[in-house]
């Protein structure tokens, strides 16, 4: 970085390296002309000579500009009187005679050059306002995709550098104090003109080689654009001035798109808000409604209830009550996963082990499903959230058991590949339309089933996905199984390294 | 007397496994549809005296089946609905649904509306000629309405209204039906209404300030309380 400062420091532009110029472009020009009028004259006539004069001038002008023109003019003018005018070899002239000639070869030469030099002048400002404008809107069009206050910088600094001699810093006000962004600035002199610039409305400022634009939008004072001139010319006034412009319009752009940005992303986090509150109303007032009418029959029916029915409904309130407490892990565990919380609360686990005692839980809910388990030999680890490790294989399991019907079987089978540790939960239930297998995955979207099933929260496998990929691992879901029927879920997670025990 | 013959649509198993045991025991004979077709199938080939219906099925919605029922029935529907349904609920009342409950319920809040569907439909076939309930008697034919024998009176709007939620006793009776009752099918503003149910309070009310008998049911319509 500091290199990068060094080069971008500027000597201060020399005002008499034009002249100096001039008058080496006048003299390469205007010395052949005498050797050949002072040679050929006897030849030519003091006309010709005169002429080639004069045309040396006008080539001065057409190369060099005024200067050049100005300084031919008068070396023509010093040649022609010492060696062409009577007495030879003398400033004296001898004759009133020859005066009007040399005046009139003077005024000549003069205006010849002269025109000539303005001619380049002009051919050279609209070369220099053509490179300027094909600048500007080269910029601007980069600009266009520049939705970043970096990208904003290095479309400035490529366009600057590639066709001017002078750098463009940017410098933009980030919570009240300046920042100079991505390229590096100058020095003192340029950030105390930032500094000025940004104290008062004056706008441009120039000092030394700098000049400063201030930046301003809508929104107020964004910021400072600082120009730092090379050698050459710097680049004029309306360029510098539309150019900080375009700058000021792509800044508040960027600051637009910024807060923008973060508009939505607090629009997502209200959906989900409002998805996870409709959520609620709707997925626990069924379960509630189920323990209200049980226990409230319970109390009113005490002594007609049979006690087996009776029994039903006390094991309907526990088993109502599960799936409550189930509703709450996935939405308070989908809020954590949204929020990216998950990855603070990891630990290696052993997939064995965990994985029995979740089936053991989930055991009482599969009726006459049978629960077959494969374990891998090897006893595999994962470094992941444990709460969440339970509560997606509970919901995965879950799912297998609710969608499938008694008495078939449910296969989880736990196995290694490569790096990964995968876990397979297959059933031999109803199966996912084709369509769905990649939605299931998605909040609250619940495959549509032809014949009524009791509907889950819409949460078990988003928040399984939302698990396994801030996990480093992934998740997939196929349907039919190998039988023919059914759902596989696969979701692999990476290893933990081992470590070696201490 | 045979038992009463109820068809519970409910695609919820928890639910429906609560409600079939516990309707049974209290004496109803239950059929369980799961969904809106075999609910239809059940209503075309069973007469039912009453139908549980919870909105929100799968298939079909709860407004339509209404309609289907209504065609060629005049069976008692009782609506199951959760908070969220508040619009589908109304328009189910106003498609002909005798009453709501709101999940989650007590099962004796459910047999009470139950109850008084039933006697509703028993007497409208018999024309019931009274209404009397918590010392407020209504005399239909003579259009005389007293208060623990204290004649009470009414303006003939004020009668109208009352008749209309009288002869639904113990039900909801819908905005809608209401307005239609006093000014017409095309009133809508709730307005008049509740300055009406005001005046009645007025007159029927111990406290109108805390009505016992015209009760307010926020949002959907009112309800007078049930005789006996």
């Amino acid at each position: 970085m500091i290199d990068r400062k060094h080069q971008r420091t500027f000597s201060q532009p020399r005002a008499g390296a034009l002249s100096w110029r001039a008058a080496l472009l006048a003299g390469a020009v205007v010395l052949p002309s005498w050797f050949i009028a002072i040679y050929a004259q006897p030849g030519l006539g003091r006309v010709a000579a005169a002429l080639l004069f004069v045309l040396g001038v006008v080539i001065c002008g057409a190369l060099g500009g005024l200067g050049a023109a100005l300084a031919a003019a008068t070396a023509a003018f010093l040649l022609y009187n010492f060696y062409l005018v009577e007495p030879v070899l003398s400033f004296e002239i001898s004759t009133g005679r020859d005066v009007i000639p040399l005046l009139l070869f003077s005024l000549c030469a003069v205006v010849a050059g002269v025109l000539a030099a303005r001619l380049k002048d002009r051919a050279r400002a609209a070369d220099d306002s053509y490179r300027q404008l094909s600048s500007l809107l080269e910029i601007s069009r980069s600009l266009q995709s520049a939705v970043r206050v970096p990208d904003i910088a290095s479309a400035l600094d490529d366009h600057l550098s590639g066709s001017f001699d002078t750098l463009a810093t940017l410098f933009l006000v980030r919570d009240g104090t300046f920042d100079a962004a991505v390229n590096g600035p100058s020095d003192d002199i340029g950030l105390q003109l930032v500094r000025k610039a940004a104290d008062s409305e004056d706008s441009p400022r120039e000092e030394g080689p700098y000049t400063v634009y201030r930046l301003d939008s809508a929104a107020g004072f964004e910021g400072a654009i600082l120009f730092g001139h090379g050698l050459s010319r710097p680049p004029d006034k309306a360029f510098m001035s539309a150019l900080a412009n375009l700058i000021a319009l792509a800044v508040e752009r960027a600051a637009l798109s910024e807060s923008n940005a973060e508009r939505r992303a607090q629009a997502r986090t209200e959906e989900l808000k409002t998805a996870l509150i409709s959520s609620v109303s709707h997925d626990f007032r069924t379960p509630l409604t189920a323990i209200s009418a049980s226990a409230s029959s319970l109390i009113e029916f005490r002594d007609r209830l049979d006690p087996a029915a009776a029994e039903r409904l006390l094991r309907g309130i526990v088993s109502e009550c599960d799936r409550l407490n189930r509703y709450t892990s996935n939405l308070l565990e989908m809020s954590r996963l949204e929020a990216g919380q998950s990855l603070a609360r990891r630990q290696t686990l052993g997939v064995a082990d965990t994985m029995s005692a979740i089936v053991q839980r989930v055991r009482p809910r599969a009726s006459h499903r049978r629960i077959v388990r494969r374990m891998s030999d090897e006893d595999l680890l994962v470094n992941v959230d444990a709460a969440l490790f339970d509560l997606v294989l509970v919901n995965v399991l879950d799912n297998a058991i609710i969608y499938s019907d008694d008495g078939t079987s449910i296969h989880l089978d736990v196995g290694r590949d490569g790096d990964f540790c995968v876990i397979c939960v297959s059933d031999e239930g109803q199966g996912i339309p084709p369509d769905d297998l990649e939605r299931v995955f998605t909040r609250f979207y619940r495959v549509a089933r032809p014949r009524p099933s009791p509907r889950g929260s819409g949460l078990g496998l988003a928040i399984a996905k939302g698990f396994t990929e801030a996990a480093g691992g992934r998740i997939g879901a196929a349907s039919p199984g190998p039988g023919g029927r059914g759902t596989v879920i696969t979701i692999m997670l990476p290893l933990a390294t081992e470590s070696s025990p201490a | 007397m045979t038992a009463l013959h109820i068809l519970v649509v409910d695609d919820e198993p928890s639910l429906v496994d609560v409600l079939q045991p516990v309707l049974e025991t209290a004496g109803y004979r239950i059929t369980v549809a799961q969904d809106g077709r075999s609910a239809q199938a059940a209503i075309e080939a069973i007469e039912f005296d009453l139908i549980l219906l919870d909105l929100g099925l799968p298939d079909i919605d709860g407004k339509s089946l209404l309609q289907r029922v209504r065609l060629d029935q005049d069976v008692p529907v009782i609506v199951i609905s959760a908070r969220h349904q508040e619009a589908e609920k109304i328009a189910a009342l106003d498609e002909g649904a005798d009453d709501y409950v709101n999940k989650p319920f007590e099962i004796g809040e459910l047999m009470a509306r139950m109850r008084a569907a039933i006697r509703r439909h028993s007497l409208s076939r018999a024309e019931a000629s009274t209404y009397r309930a918590g010392g407020l008697a209504i005399d239909f034919p003579t259009r005389r309405v007293t208060l623990s024998g204290e004649t009470v009176k009414l303006s003939p709007k004020e009668y109208d209204l009352l008749q209309t939620l009288a002869r639904r006793a113990g039900q909801v009776v819908t905005h809608k039906r209401l307005l239609a009752a006093g000014w017409g099918a095309e009133a809508t503003d709730t307005q008049y209404l509740r300055v009406y149910i005001g005046l009645l309070r007025q007159k029927i009310e111990q406290d109108p300030s805390d009505p016992c008998l015209l009760l307010t049911e926020p949002g959907v319509g009112y309800r007078l309380i049930g005789t006996g």
